[in-house]
């Protein structure tokens, strides 16, 4: 006995357009993946090392009593090695950031992005974010 | 069993430290035996031809007005710590540099250096001049100056007007204010008529303490002024000297020795020195500065090295 080929697509595809609905449902009620960074008065980023997904969304947070800044833009570096990115992608730099204030950067473009802070560059206070 | 000299030596590793602590801190007449130990410093000659110079000449292409403002973020404030001894600078035991002058404001002697294995190791005594600081917030520095004489002199064209403050955790507002008085001629190094640019200084040039890596100098001043706690004068009149350097800092903020400097990032140190010029002998004697800022041993900060990094620099010939 022949089974019937209409039911057998059915099977396959009921449960992907449930899955599809689902989906939908869980991408309106969550927002994109988040993490943190903070600038502290040991001149340090902290995490000095991020591992993240595409799409997640980083906040530096001044945490210490200097003026700092987040700069991933080679133009403005004056230390080799201060800034890296991934092939293609933008550089960007915060400006200068007072003790309290925050900057947001989303990171879609997978691979290794290093970036410092303008006055204290001589210090080495430096950071890694790496996507994967 | 220890040696003779094994217990020397071992005598020496404790009580030099803490003999060295308070000679820094001694009041002038005691310490004026250490400072006068030593050959002249070796601007001597120079500040004897330049000194009564009443009509110096003014800098090559004209005078250079200079402006800095720090409007917001902290400062480094440094403590006292034994500064590490840079071979480029303080030579070696057989073969030693930068011995001559007042200890701490030009040379050092060589009983104040710690040496191991044929190489000058760290200082005995602590100085202003180390890698131990603290930060302090809400810090504030406007300078505006006027670079127009060339050399030493008994008379000068340069002009400084510094404010700077900065806070401590306690809500203490701490507070310096220059110059009533630029130094126009030099007690033991040049100061150029009280303002110089684009030089270098400190480190092996014996412009200033030999404590500090020698550091490429685009402004710097010295003169006489006045340290303010919560907006009351606490001690006044001071030496006070400023500087505008390539970034002598590294990682961990240590002091850097002289291959380690960052020529292509700079800061603003200010200082008030726990020294008072010595007019009679041409030469510095110790007096350590009324700060009012405590230390974790209870003794009170005998001066103020404080950095300013969040810069705005401006500059013009006139």
């Amino acid at each position: 006995m022949k089974t019937r080929k209409p039911h057998a697509a059915l099977f396959v595809a009921l449960p992907l357009l449930v899955a599809a609905w689902w989906g939908g449902v869980e991408w309106a009620d969550n927002p994109p993946a988040t993490a943190t960074v903070t600038m502290t008065n040991m001149l340090k980023f902290a995490p000095d090392t991020l591992y993240i997904e595409p799409g997640t969304e980083v906040t530096w947070e001044n945490t210490s009593l200097l003026a700092h800044t987040v700069t991933a833009d080679p133009e403005l570096a004056s230390v080799e090695g201060s800034v890296m990115l991934p092939d293609g992608a933008a550089p960007f730099d915060s400006g200068t950031m007072d003790p309290e204030e925050t900057f947001t950067h989303v990171f879609n473009e997978p691979g290794t992005w290093r970036y410092f802070c303008i006055p204290h560059e001589g210090a080495k206070m430096v950071g890694t974010v790496i996507v994967e | 069993m220890l040696t003779r000299n094994q217990i020397a030596s071992r005598t020496t590793m404790i009580t030099v430290p803490f003999l060295a602590l308070v000679l820094w801190l001694l009041p002038p007449a005691q310490a004026a035996p250490q400072a006068a130990g030593n050959a002249p410093p070796p601007a001597a000659g120079y500040l004897d031809a330049h000194k009564n110079v009443d009509k110096p000449l003014e800098i090559l292409g004209g005078p250079i007005s200079i402006n800095i403002e720090q409007a917001s973020g902290g400062v480094f404030v440094s403590l006292p710590d034994q500064r590490e001894l840079d071979e480029h600078v303080f030579g070696t035991p057989s073969a030693p540099r930068a011995f001559a002058g007042t200890p701490g404001v030009n040379g050092v002697p060589m009983m104040a250096r710690n040496s191991e294995n044929g190489t000058f190791t760290n200082m005995k005594s602590m100085s202003p001049f180390g890698d131990k600081h603290v930060v302090m917030g809400n810090g504030k520095l406007n300078i505006s100056a006027l670079d127009a004489t060339a050399t030493d002199a008994a008379t000068t064209n340069d002009e400084v007007r510094l404010m700077a403050s900065w806070e401590d955790g306690q809500g203490n507002t701490y507070e310096v204010r220059c110059c009533e008085m630029l130094a126009t001629h030099g007690m033991e190094f040049p100061t150029f008529g009280g303002v110089v640019t684009n030089h270098i200084l400190h480190g092996f040039t014996r412009i200033g303490t030999a404590l500090m890596p020698s550091e490429y100098t685009y402004f710097a001043f010295w003169g006489m002024g006045a340290v303010l706690k919560n907006g009351e004068v606490v001690d006044k009149p001071r030496l006070i000297h400023g500087m505008l350097t390539e970034y002598v800092r590294t990682e961990g903020y240590q002091l850097a020795a002289d291959d380690e400097v960052t020529p292509t990032r700079r800061h603003f140190h200010l200082m008030v020195a726990p020294f008072m010029p010595d007019m009679q002998n041409s030469s510095f004697q110790q007096k350590p500065v009324a700060t009012g800022f405590e230390l974790p041993n209870g003794m009170e900060l005998p001066f103020w090295h404080v950095m300013f990094e969040n810069l705005d620099i401006t500059s013009a010939r006139n």
